[in-house]
């Protein structure tokens, strides 16, 4: 197998449990990956030093006959707001007086305890407040943003310094740089995956979730982070699915919900004609397309504004009486100080509307299957730019790039973003996949119906062409 | 008491006034938005949040 850095989980597992491929080589793989590149992506912010140590392990108790699982021997970037046994955490702030503890958050316990090997912390945007993840770099033009706030995951799996990664989405902080970087980002529904350890942005908002490569990596993923786990206090006891048996069923047969207010106001050219092409793809292979609108859609910036501001700022209460906050970033610092003019009445109307916006999509999903549209309205922007044009009109990248997101935080549905094309830039668009509460094996099975008739998947970015020598067969 | 910084006094935001116009300024943009929710009647909707007595025990895997 050659590149072993460039491999999904689906081919390299199998491999690691025959013992074709060891997972010292694997991880030695990765590490050189991140010598060699990440000078210019810069995602990651700590390189693990325990992480040949734990590959090594796992190479005993796999040639002892002792294989955990598909993540077993398997080098995860973990995004660098999740708490960290063996590596620090700085949710991307250099703030003096933080302090977070060495322990791992629930979702890394059940990955080592799946034998995969944290190989380091990906950089996030500060308290993952944001799209950009400064100074993040995307694989594809390393003159523009990776998007966020997941953003060192994003770029770091999209350009194989890990094979998956953690991240965490409040408006779309997984889907968001999954699109802009090509790879795929599962937000499951929301308390499907614990959130203990992981340091909050917004309470009711937060979700942990993987960025993989491919649909049937973010499956095996979601097998290992999905379950109850009672400090969280938001995680339901839910039956886990065995979501791999969601994959490769036909979509022949299913309904295709289509939103055409909100989500398809004011895309890109391409970014709306790759989606409506996924859409037509969905149709050839059976699927019946319906068509429908949400009006209430309208009112959702200023609930998600509402909500996410005044959390963030009951989360930060303690530095922002301390004046602590203004060693905080300037954009970071001015949304948390912010967030103290919202009002109570505002935030609970927010929160009477996520209900009436849940109804709304409850009688959506009682006709159809999924909603598909864009993941977002635009690809990647460039470092530095505040502002794009989008269908002929400028627009903020704050605004317009987690437009198409943010519903599934408000609603807690399950969405992922799959890879459907590439605009005239060769920039990555992502396809968004949602469907009813703790139907992921929906989402999966779409998504990866989508997937295998393309091959998106198999595409490397273009800006870090192979640098290490490839690994005989 | 500041009668004449009510941000300060009502909302307990305590940043020099340069910087608290500065951040006023910012959610002026976000104000349209809170505007328009506000503008929805939702008398007969009940918030998404719920609130749950049992949940330390839930937490703590006490029996309520």
């Amino acid at each position: 197998m050659k590149d072993l850095w460039s491999q999904p989980i689906e081919k390299l597992a199998p491999a690691i449990r025959a013992g074709r491929i060891s997972p010292v080589a694997l991880t030695e793989a990765c590490l050189d990956r991140i010598a060699q590149t990440d000078d210019r992506l810069l995602s990651f912010i700590h390189v693990s030093t325990t992480a040949l140590d734990a590959a090594r392990a796992a190479a005993r108790e796999i040639a002892a006959g002792h294989w955990r699982g598909p993540l077993h021997g398997i080098p995860v970037g973990v995004k660098d707001n999740y708490l960290t046994a063996d590596m620090p955490t700085t949710v991307g702030s250099q703030a003096p007086g933080l302090a977070f503890p060495m322990r791992d958050a629930a979702a890394v316990a059940r990955l080592r305890a799946a034998g995969a090997v944290p190989i380091g912390k990906t950089r996030t945007h500060e308290f993952a407040w944001g799209n950009v993840t400064p100074p993040v770099r995307n694989p594809w033009d390393l003159a523009r943003v990776p998007s966020g706030s997941s953003g060192g995951s994003g770029a770091a799996v999209a350009a194989g310094l890990c094979v998956a990664g953690l991240g965490s989405d409040t408006g779309g902080s997984i889907r968001m740089p999954a699109a802009a970087c090509g790879v795929v980002g599962l937000k499951g529904t929301f308390g499907r995956v614990s959130r203990d350890g992981v340091v909050p942005h917004s309470w009711s908002l937060d979700h942990a979730g993987p960025l993989t490569r491919t649909v049937t990596d973010t499956a095996l993923m979601m097998q290992v982070l999905s379950g109850y786990d009672p400090a969280d206090p938001a995680c339901q006891d839910q039956p886990v699915p065995d979501f791999a048996k969601s994959l490769g069923r036909p979509v022949k047969g299913l309904t295709i919900g289509v939103c055409r207010n909100h989500f398809f106001d004011g895309l890109q050219d391409d970014v709306a004609a790759a989606t409506e092409a996924a859409i037509d793809d969905l149709a050839k292979a059976g699927a019946k397309v319906v068509e429908f609108r949400i009006p209430l859609l309208e009112f959702g910036l200023g609930a998600i504004f509402a909500i996410e501001l005044s959390s963030s700022t009951a989360y930060h209460d303690a530095s922002l009486r301390a004046g602590r906050v203004a060693d905080f970033t300037p954009d970071v610092r001015t949304l948390v100080e912010m967030g103290r003019l919202v009002t109570g009445a505002d935030y609970l109307k927010a929160e009477q509307y996520r209900m009436a916006l849940m109804d709304e999509f409850r009688k959506v999903f009682a006709k159809v299957d999924v909603v598909v549209g864009p993941t977002t309205p635009i690809t990647a922007w460039k470092r530095g730019e505040w502002t794009v044009q989008v269908a002929g009109q400028p627009e903020s990248v704050l605004a317009a790039s987690w437009r198409f997101t943010y519903p599934y935080n408000l609603t807690g549905l399950p969405a992922i973003s799959v890879p459907c094309g590439f605009d005239r830039d060769g920039l990555p668009i992502g396809l968004q996949i949602a469907a009813r509460p703790f139907d992921e094996p929906m989402v999966l099975r779409v998504a990866h119906a989508y997937e295998r008739r393309h091959d998106w998947k198999d595409r490397l970015p273009v800006a870090l062409p192979a640098a290490v020598p490839p690994v005989p067969e | 008491m500041e009668p004449d910084n009510p941000i300060r006094e009502l909302l307990g935001l305590d940043l020099p006034p340069e910087r608290q116009a500065a951040v006023v300024a910012a959610y002026r943009d976000i104000l349209a938005n809170l505007e328009a929710l506000r503008s929805l009647d939702l008398t007969d909707v009940h918030p998404a949040i719920v609130f749950e007595p049992t949940a330390p025990y839930r937490q703590k895997g006490d029996a309520p």
